[in-house]
């Protein structure tokens, strides 16, 4: 089943297939992949009744979700990937997971992520790697490798995750489907495990873009839960699209078969009312640092809550002779190799003595980051970039190097780091893989984002 | 470069157990983290704010009052324990 959720809408409400047929599709490719692709954690066999008994005209009715295990669905397991949460069931529903049912959408099932959001290549969840469905030797990017692979294998129609620095868009690109990382502050985050909160948003993975701007609808909105919502977008309709491309992206480190790729997108999408320009924003060479050092100290923070007593995880008496034990031997085996090394990042980034050294200084950094887009899209409406310097890697290739692993979002932080919306879209094949390319807008545009992305999703695709 | 033992006493302070293999690695992968961080130094930021928050967003507070609960969203809080009545049954802390 390889229809958009508009597509499938339509074959539902004009009785082409029913509910029933449809989910049996999905189910029926679970079954034959998940075992090799390992996307899934749990499958929800009450889709099907749920959509049947669904209004048919609500605005979201015929969409079919994965959702990323950090998300809180009530009365199901919630691990975020990890051990520490292995038992952990979900008291309520999260924000976005209320107004998806509300709206007509089903869930089939949790999607496999890194621990905690926590990586690039989903090879850090406790309950094994997700493969991509494109090549089984090949990570499917991460952190919600689960949902993109998911989607792109025919599992579901629409997926739900999580973008702190990239975890949406670079399994989307490494899997050849849409991701979209909303302006921060536009998607309440209630009911989503927090990662690195300055940074955290809720987004879609979708088929077509028309389908992402469809659940961004439906989820998007204040929300007295989450303290930083907003109703603001900002509404400029373009007639001709003005696309700006950073020469910093074109940086060493990125493969040959990338950089050929996105000569070839932009090409294509040059022509009468799309004019694109070479520009410059010098501080994109130092995104990484600055994220790196601001992630890891909110990570020590948020990642503090997890003592392996409030939540979860069932104890068994310990052998601990006092609390301060009970923690050490809690978080020391219920945390991952990755999750304990951003903590110790962070608390040191923290520190007495180094915080202004390292967490204030990146934080200016931040803001020189963010001034320095503002002036771009003085002249532009679009930002254009790859969403990764490489094509999807194989299992096991980076996971030894962290640094390297890092790597993998480097053109991916830049939007969390100044709030803005990016989305990524296929932009073509290399060696059989897909590639993904990033636009970017100016924070609450999302409305140019997705004029501009529709346009140029046509001629990728030719 | 951090050493061992500033490792352990961060460790300590987060409140993480290493085991032998992460007590070796984790220096040295730390350590190649830092270096690429310091790559910040070059950048001058002696007139620049740090960015806390976004201009556009402010916080939504909302009145801290106590509100009732019906039962079954306290046993639903209280089921994520092992429950005993109407009390949250917790780690054994003395």
């Amino acid at each position: 089943m390889s229809d958009t959720i508009r597509e499938t809408q339509k074959k539902l409400r004009n009785g082409d297939i029913s509910p029933k047929e449809l989910l049996a599709s999905f189910f029926s490719r679970i079954k034959e992949r998940n075992k090799k692709t390992n996307a899934l954690l749990a499958v929800y066999n009450r889709a099907t009744q749920e959509m049947e008994e669904m209004n048919k005209n609500l605005p979201l009715y015929g969409s079919v979700f994965a959702i990323k295990d950090n998300i809180l669905v009530e009365g199901r397991r919630c691990t975020a990937g990890s051990k520490l949460l292995e038992h952990y069931t979900a008291p309520f529903d999260a924000t976005v997971i209320e107004k998806i049912k509300d709206k007509g959408g089903v869930i089939i099932g949790k999607a496999n992520m890194d621990e905690f959001a926590m990586g690039s290549s989903t090879e850090n969840s406790a309950f094994g790697p997700t493969r991509n469905p494109h090549d089984l030797e090949r990570v499917p990017g991460g952190s919600s490798g689960g949902c993109a692979a998911a989607l792109a294998d025919g599992m579901c129609n629409a997926g739900l995750g999580t973008d702190t620095g990239g975890s949406i868009r670079q399994p989307a690109a490494f899997c050849g489907v849409v991701g979209f990382k909303p302006t921060y502050g536009t998607v309440s985050r209630h009911g989503a495990i927090s990662m690195a909160s300055s940074f955290d948003q809720v987004g879609p993975f979708a088929k077509s873009v028309e389908d992402a701007e469809l659940i961004f609808d439906a989820i998007r909105g204040k929300d007295e839960k989450d303290s930083v919502t907003s109703e603001l977008l900002r509404k400029e309709k373009k007639e001709k699209i003005k696309v700006g491309v950073p020469k910093e992206c074109f940086v060493e480190g990125m493969e040959e078969s990338v950089k050929e790729a996105m000569e070839e997108a932009i090409s294509k999408i040059e022509g009468e009312d799309v004019q694109v320009e070479n520009i410059s924003i010098p501080s994109i060479g130092y995104a990484l640092s600055a994220y790196e050092i601001i992630m890891a100290s909110e990570v020590s923070a948020n990642m503090a809550r997890f003592d392996g007593i409030r939540y979860g995880l069932e104890l068994e008496r310990p052998s601990a002779k006092d609390l301060k034990e009970a923690y050490l031997i809690n978080r020391g085996e219920g945390f991952g190799k990755e999750v304990k090394r951003r903590i110790i990042l962070g608390t040191y980034a923290l520190s007495a003595g180094y915080y202004d050294a390292y967490y204030i200084k990146a934080q200016k950094v931040r803001n020189i980051i963010s001034e320095d887009f503002k002036k771009a899209f003085l002249s532009v409406d679009i930002i254009f970039t790859p969403t990764t310097p490489t094509l999807p890697f194989k299992i096991g290739e980076k996971i030894t190097d962290p640094l390297s692993m890092h790597l993998s979002d480097i053109f991916t932080v830049t939007a969390n780091l100044a709030g803005l919306p990016a989305i990524t879209l296929p932009c073509g094949k290399k060696e059989g893989l897909p590639v993904g390319a990033q636009l970017l807008a100016r924070r609450f545009q999302e409305e140019n984002l997705f004029q501009a992305a529709k346009k140029f999703e046509k001629l990728w695709r030719k | 470069m951090i050493s061992k033992k500033e490792i352990e006493k961060l460790a300590f302070l987060a409140r993480l157990r290493l085991d032998e293999e992460e007590q070796r690695n984790v220096p040295g992968e730390l350590e190649s983290i830092l270096q690429y961080i310091q790559k910040l130094s070059e950048v001058e930021t002696s007139e620049v704010d740090p960015l806390f928050h976004f201009p556009e967003l402010k916080n939504i507070v909302r009145k801290d009052e106590v509100r009732e609960v019906d039962k079954k969203t306290q046993k639903r809080m209280i089921r994520m324990g092992k429950d005993k009545d109407d009390y949250l049954k917790v780690e054994f802390t003395l």
